[in-house]
């Protein structure tokens, strides 16, 4: 079986880790990058090397929702299939809450949900009837009390909930979804969210790829509905 | 007795290598600064506040004061290259008053009540310190003497000194191309007056350090919840 892998997020950080890490998978025959960042997701291209998978990347604003459907219709008419959604594009601003403008919160909420949803809704039209896999990517954040970052934490307990209720309402459709909450990892994001921090000391990007890869695998299909905390304990 | 107070946002931080300025970096969700604000804002014998911050982080700081309702009083300047001369431009930019405090916004930790009683105490000149709890030796590269740690001071801020005093002390020290690292050596060293030392408290942590912003999360959460 071949299986066509769309990665929103994919021109840096666990994007683009889960990018190339899923390029090494033996059934993957097409990988489609998307974010906003066309050179991001080009270095992506790169870091991939040779692969059997075809890739291609979509340079574009996921905030944009109504440009949604036309962009899953044609990635669908282009590859033929949609076997596998990995969500993973984010955005954070860490603001107190009297600094947390309404900008902001549309922009953090665009991305993390709004788009995520709207993903979702137009690939299962593709899916449905096929055993496909939807992967979000919440955080811990999204379950545990972060001042400072109210926009940012509260979005990412939108991913948790609309992944645990759309477990369920498409069961039964072949589609499993699932939803991995990071810990601390080494990215450009995290910086904005901890900028003293030193990021060698905390999870690389590529581990997180490791467990994405690995619950993406055909075989795997007990750990969908969960919140699946991955995160490195030192 | 008229107070004014400079209030140190200067330093772009040196030792925590990221550009960010210190003072927007967040403390239980709220930038390091509006701490202090909070801590000054019910204090009304202050009558002047003056924050030296970057020059192109002033609009930034005002915002974020203004924002969070705690903008009276306070008005941003430039600061300098050094911590002295941020001093001196925040004294400069000051109404002659009786009295200075000083304080600084990576000591977001302190507390109203620190305020007022550095204000209440006689001395006219006083800072918070606290003792050494290690053993500090002189030496480079190889031990050359030893100090006596009960002798020594940890030296904190809030700080208060007459403001005539100082302002001339800052002159004379800039004339003579001598630098200080904080106003009570300076002080001192100029002769300007006594300089009492109050005792401080272990809260009060400057947040020079990656690691000491670790250190004031959980002291904030410690404090805020305390007791019980
Ligand atoms: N790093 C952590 O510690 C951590 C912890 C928990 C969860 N997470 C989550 O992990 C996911 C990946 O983040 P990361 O840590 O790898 O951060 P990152 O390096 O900043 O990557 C974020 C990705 O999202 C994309 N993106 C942002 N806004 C977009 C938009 N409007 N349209 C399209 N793409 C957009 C970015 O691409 P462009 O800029 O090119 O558009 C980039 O590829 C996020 O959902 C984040 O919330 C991270």
């Amino acid at each position: 079986m071949s299986r066509v892998c769309v990665i929103t997020g994919a021109s840096q950080g666990i994007g683009r880790a889960a990018a190339i890490r899923m390029a090494a998978e033996p059934d993957i025959s097409h990988l489609i990058l998307v974010a906003r960042n066309g050179e991001g997701l080009e270095e992506t291209k790169r870091m991939i090397g040779a692969t059997k998978a075809k890739v291609e990347s979509i340079a574009m604003d996921l905030s944009d929702l109504d440009a949604i459907p036309e962009l899953v219709k044609g990635i669908h008419e282009r590859h033929g299939s949609i076997d596998l959604l990995l969500n993973i594009a984010g955005y954070a601003e860490p603001k107190s809450l009297l600094d947390t403008t309404d900008e902001n919160i549309r922009t953090t909420y665009a991305v993390n949900v709004f788009s995520m949803l709207a993903m979702i809704r137009e690939a299962v039209r593709y899916m449905r009837g096929r055993p496909g896999k939807i992967l979000n990517v919440a955080s811990t954040a999204a379950t545990t009390s972060r001042p400072g970052w109210i926009a940012y934490a509260s979005s990412k307990a939108a991913v948790v909930s609309l992944s645990q209720t759309l477990a369920d309402e498409l069961a039964g459709t072949g589609i499993k979804v699932y939803v991995v909450s990071p810990g601390r990892c080494a990215t450009e994001l995290r910086q904005k969210l901890a900028p003293e921090e030193d990021p060698n000391t905390i999870m690389q990007p590529s581990q997180v790829a490791e467990v994405i890869a690995s619950l993406l695998r055909g075989g795997e299909n007990t750990l969908d509905g969960q919140n699946i905390i991955v995160r490195q304990q030192s | 007795m008229s107070i004014g107070m400079v209030l140190l946002a200067g330093g772009v931080g040196k030792r925590m290598g990221k550009p960010a300025p210190k003072q927007f970096l967040l403390l239980g969700g709220k930038p390091l600064i509006i701490h202090v604000a909070e801590a000054i804002s019910g204090i009304d014998s202050i009558g002047e506040i003056v924050v030296t911050c970057p020059a192109e982080h002033i609009d930034d700081t005002a915002a974020l004061l203004r924002n969070h309702g705690l903008d009276r009083r306070i008005r941003c300047v430039a600061g300098g290259a050094s911590r002295q001369e941020s001093v001196q431009l925040g004294l400069a930019a000051l109404s002659a008053c009786d009295t200075v405090i000083i304080h600084e916004a990576v000591r977001p930790l302190v507390s109203s009540a620190d305020f007022q009683a550095l204000i209440a105490d006689a001395a006219p000149n006083a800072f918070y310190g606290i003792q050494i709890p290690f053993t500090v030796l002189r030496g480079r590269g190889k031990v050359e003497g030893i100090l006596d740690r009960d002798e020594l001071v940890n030296v904190q801020l809030p700080q208060k000194f007459a403001y005539a005093p100082l302002v001339k002390a800052h002159a004379e020290a800039a004339a003579a191309g001598e630098s200080y690292t904080e106003d009570a050596s300076l002080f001192y060293a100029r002769g300007a007056g006594e300089v009492k030392i109050l005792k401080g408290s272990e809260r009060n942590l400057k947040i020079t350090h990656p690691s000491d912003l670790i250190t004031a999360e959980a002291l904030y959460a410690d404090w805020r919840g305390g007791g019980g």
